[in-house]
């Protein structure tokens, strides 16, 4: 059996198309997940394989043909009961370039709207062929139940406001490109904005705290509701953050500022008055940022309201590394699916999470 | 001998007694002969000695308060037959139903469907029936409650749909008191908990789930507490019991309304005292194994206690399992007079509708079967005595029915000359809640896998066998 990629760093190694053939493509007994649901379980190794992963597939990316055949062979569906673009087409892209199989699923389209249930869908999935289940789901923990019915692997592509991991990840991975130092640890990361019903906040809450940066989360009171319970709690020992409403706080000599989509239902449920006040309160324009590090670091996990969230100039700024996010995404999510099929040999062995 | 048969003849020698009606335990035998309980002997003195509270055990019969049986309307999760047999295994002798069936328990007829389907079981098992408040359970009108009091229900109640109108809840308390009965509220301000999925805290905000503050119950207690006060003027004979209360704060009111002498009662059921919100991260370990020395909820993260995959369906009940510290408050809430009653709020429910994404889980647990053996864990612990517990399962639940008890309002107890009414269990000897060990049709429950101790070996209702355990 070829051991493949033992030095995850070797971009050659991927052209081996053996080592796929082989189901033993990753760095055995250094990645032990069978799914990714959440980043809580990945430890600080775990998200620097990830890191240093990511770096090989945006080596990949820079070739001028940038595919390599690493899970050729293997069904990659992409099941997406909530609609999205960004980051659907990412995972299209990232499993395309691995030269999977990729079989996309929209629930609109699908059996669901005939009743049928996610563990039936799940059923099916399989057995029409797919060894990897990138799921997308509006309620929180979703990507349980399928990694529960699913002899593959599940990637978490989003559910409820739980956790969107390879958001985090890319995020994380944009940061230490960025960051001098190519590190977070002891960074001030601000994020701003509706962090109750966010899914990309929870999951950079787990990654950035587990890579030791200082986090704040800011925003106005209703759309923090909870969160200095976590906060105080300090959730996995060491991990706390800062939770304020406070914006001027929040900014002040932050390092990294990335603010969140503020959505046009929360003022239909009675918990912001209108966008036009969180503009003025929240938004983050040129002259909030100016409170920040001169070279702060500017992000958005997209879609943008721009002029509600963030102002049209800061997110075209030079500080702005939204395309940056977006173009980190496929080699993130490239490396996911890659160190998840080399986990099969871990799952082979019963190892679960 | 088969379930229905008369009990010919048993003599338990050497048993641990519990009597709650006579407030006594101890060694003591039992012989009942052709149904009736013709003998309790207490012993004492060298006739006692090796006896102890930590094998058989013979105590009355519990009563339930609160469980759901879905017939008519919803037989694939549970019928009468398959919910009396399901009460009779976990110790019950009689089992008050919710009238949330289809169509609803609003009127009398359907509670003729009931007594046939009751008779039709061949149960020895006593069911009885809280009637509807509103007509359909739509909160608008007043069900037919005079109608229904004649026809035998034991309390009014719209469970799960609380009645929202402050206005109508008011007459119905009024209108029920005139007839001698309960209102029986789940207690929910349903405008702030619209979707909600667990409790709001640590644990709803960390899994992205809808937060189900507490104050929606607390909120609700307290209206219903000040409506009470209010008719009580009118009609002194008007009564309140408040369903599955679950946290502290509610608990509170109540304790100062009894203290006031508001005619009020109340509940909790096993999974409130036993559980808590951190099952849903994927904790295992019971409500009290989860406090601090502080009183305070510990964290499940940093403790390491996170043992299982997080966001099991069969964890979304209503009300939300809550923190260790409310499971606390329950506890407490029994020792002192507090709460009434255990009551299981068994709520089986079929694999379509529990076995999907936690957020649309059907509400609910299937407890009628583990409710002793969660109890007797906190009894094993020391949270709880024995004679509590088994006084919040027998006599306490029927002081709440009063005269419309099961033997009209005589005690519930070990009663010789009566027929025999009684569950012999064994603490030491542990069963394993496994979808096959379960009568009920509903597997929804979050302890399959789990030992219980406490297994019940016999359970007679009215003199006749409703549960025998299997030959080992």
């Amino acid at each position: 059996m070829d051991p493949a990629l033992t030095a995850p760093g070797d971009v050659a190694d991927l052209a081996v198309p053996e080592s796929v053939a082989s189901g033993n493509p990753a760095p055995a007994g250094r990645w032990t997940h069978r799914h990714l649901l959440d980043v809580d379980v990945l430890s600080a190794d775990d998200l620097d394989l990830v890191m240093q992963t990511s770096a090989t597939m945006t080596g990949v990316l820079a070739r001028p043909i940038p595919k390599v055949p690493a899970l050729r062979g293997w069904g990659v569906t992409i099941l997406f009961y909530e609609a999205s673009t960004r980051t659907r087409v990412s995972f299209e892209v990232a499993a395309k370039n691995l030269s999977a199989d990729v079989v996309n699923i929209a629930a609109a389209s699908s059996s669901v709207t005939k009743g049928e249930s996610l563990i039936d869908t799940i059923r099916t999935v399989e057995a029409l062929g797919a060894r990897m289940l990138v799921i997308r789901h509006g309620a929180s923990g979703a990507p349980y139940l399928a990694a529960e019915h699913f002899s593959g692997s599940v990637l978490n592509g989003g559910d409820g406001w739980h956790a969107h991991p390879t958001q985090a990840l890319l995020d994380l991975y944009t940061m230490r490109t960025h960051l001098p130092g190519g590190t977070v640890a002891g960074r001030k990361v601000v994020i701003l904005g509706d962090v109750l019903h966010s899914r990309v906040a929870r999951s950079n809450l787990w990654a950035l705290t587990a890579a030791g940066a200082d986090v704040w989360v800011c925003g106005p009171t209703t759309l923090l509701r909870g969160f200095e319970t976590w906060a105080a709690a300090g959730v996995a020992g060491s991990r706390r953050f800062t939770v304020t409403s406070d914006v001027g706080a929040a900014l002040r000599d932050a390092d990294v500022v990335m603010a969140l989509r503020i959505q046009r239902e929360r003022m239909a449920g009675g918990l912001l008055p209108s966008l036009r006040e969180y503009a003025a309160r929240f938004g983050l324009t040129r002259e909030r940022l100016g409170l920040a590090k001169p070279d702060a670091l500017v992000m958005h996990p997209g879609p943008m309201n721009e002029g509600v969230e963030i102002a049209p100039d800061v997110a075209a700024g030079s500080r702005s590394l939204i395309t940056d996010q977006v173009a980190n995404g496929v080699a993130v999510r490239m490396a996911v699916l890659y160190l998840l099929a080399g986990a099969r040999e871990g799952a082979a062995r019963g190892t679960r999470e | 001998m088969s379930v229905g048969a008369r009990l010919a003849d048993l003599e338990i020698t050497r048993a641990w007694l519990v009597d709650p009606a006579s407030s006594r335990e101890g060694p003591g035998e039992i012989v009942v002969t052709d149904g009736i309980l013709q003998a309790v002997t207490w012993l004492d003195g060298a006739e006692a000695e090796g006896v102890d509270a930590s094998g058989v055990i013979v105590t009355p019969g519990f009563l339930d308060l609160h469980a759901h049986f879905r017939e008519p309307g919803n037989e694939d999760a549970e019928t009468i037959a398959t919910g009396l047999a399901a009460a009779a295994h976990g110790g019950f002798t009689a089992v008050c139903v919710m009238p949330n069936t289809t169509p609803p328990l609003d009127e009398p007829s359907v509670l003729a469907r009931i007594r046939d389907a009751v008779a039709a079981s061949g149960s020895p098992v006593t069911l009885l029936a809280h009637g509807a408040v509103s007509a359909g359970r739509a909160g608008l009108q007043l069900a037919a409650l005079g109608e229904l009091a004649d026809a035998g229900v034991v309390g009014f109640s719209d469970d799960g749909a609380p009645v929202h109108s402050a206005s109508l809840f008011r007459n119905a308390l009024a209108y029920a008191g005139m007839l001698g009965l309960p209102i029986i509220d789940h207690a929910e301000d349903t405008t702030i908990t619209e979707g909600a999925e667990a409790n709001e805290g640590l644990i709803a905000t960390v899994l992205g789930l809808r937060g189900w503050p507490g104050a929606a119950e607390a909120g609700a207690v307290a209206r219903d507490l000040a409506i009470l006060a209010d008719v009580l003027r009118d009609v002194p004979g008007a009564r309140l019991h408040l369903t599955h209360l679950s946290t502290a704060a509610s608990l509170e009111l109540v304790r100062h309304a009894k203290a006031a002498g508001l005619p009020v009662t109340c509940d909790v059921t096993p999974h409130h005292l036993g559980l808590t919100e951190d099952w849903i991260a994927g904790a295992r370990r019971w409500s009290w194994e989860a406090l601090g020395d502080d009183g305070a909820a510990r964290d499940p993260w940093r403790d390491g206690a996170i043992t299982a995959l997080p966001f099991d369906p069969s964890l979304r009940v209503n009300p939300p399992l809550r923190s260790a510290t409310d499971a606390a408050a329950c506890l407490a809430a029994l020792a002192d007079g507090t709460a009434d009653a255990i009551a299981t709020d068994h709520a089986p429910h079929t694999e379509v509708d529990k076995a999907v994404e936690f957020g649309l889980a059907a509400n609910g647990i299937s407890g009628i079967e583990t409710a002793l053996g969660v109890v007797l864990a906190a009894v094993d612990a020391g949270r709880l005595t024995l004679a509590t517990a088994i006084a919040a399962l027998t006599t306490g639940p029927a002081r709440v029915l009063g005269d419309r008890a099961p033997g009209g309002g005589r005690p519930r107890g070990l009663i010789e000359g009566e027929p025999a009414d009684l569950v012999v269990f064994d603490r030491s000897a542990t069963w394993t809640v496994d979808a096959e060990a379960l009568a009920s049709k509903g597997r929804n429950s979050p302890l399959l896998g789990r030992e219980l101790s406490g297994r019940v070996l016999l359970t007679v209702a009215g003199g006749r066998i409703a549960y025998e355990a299997p030959e080992d």
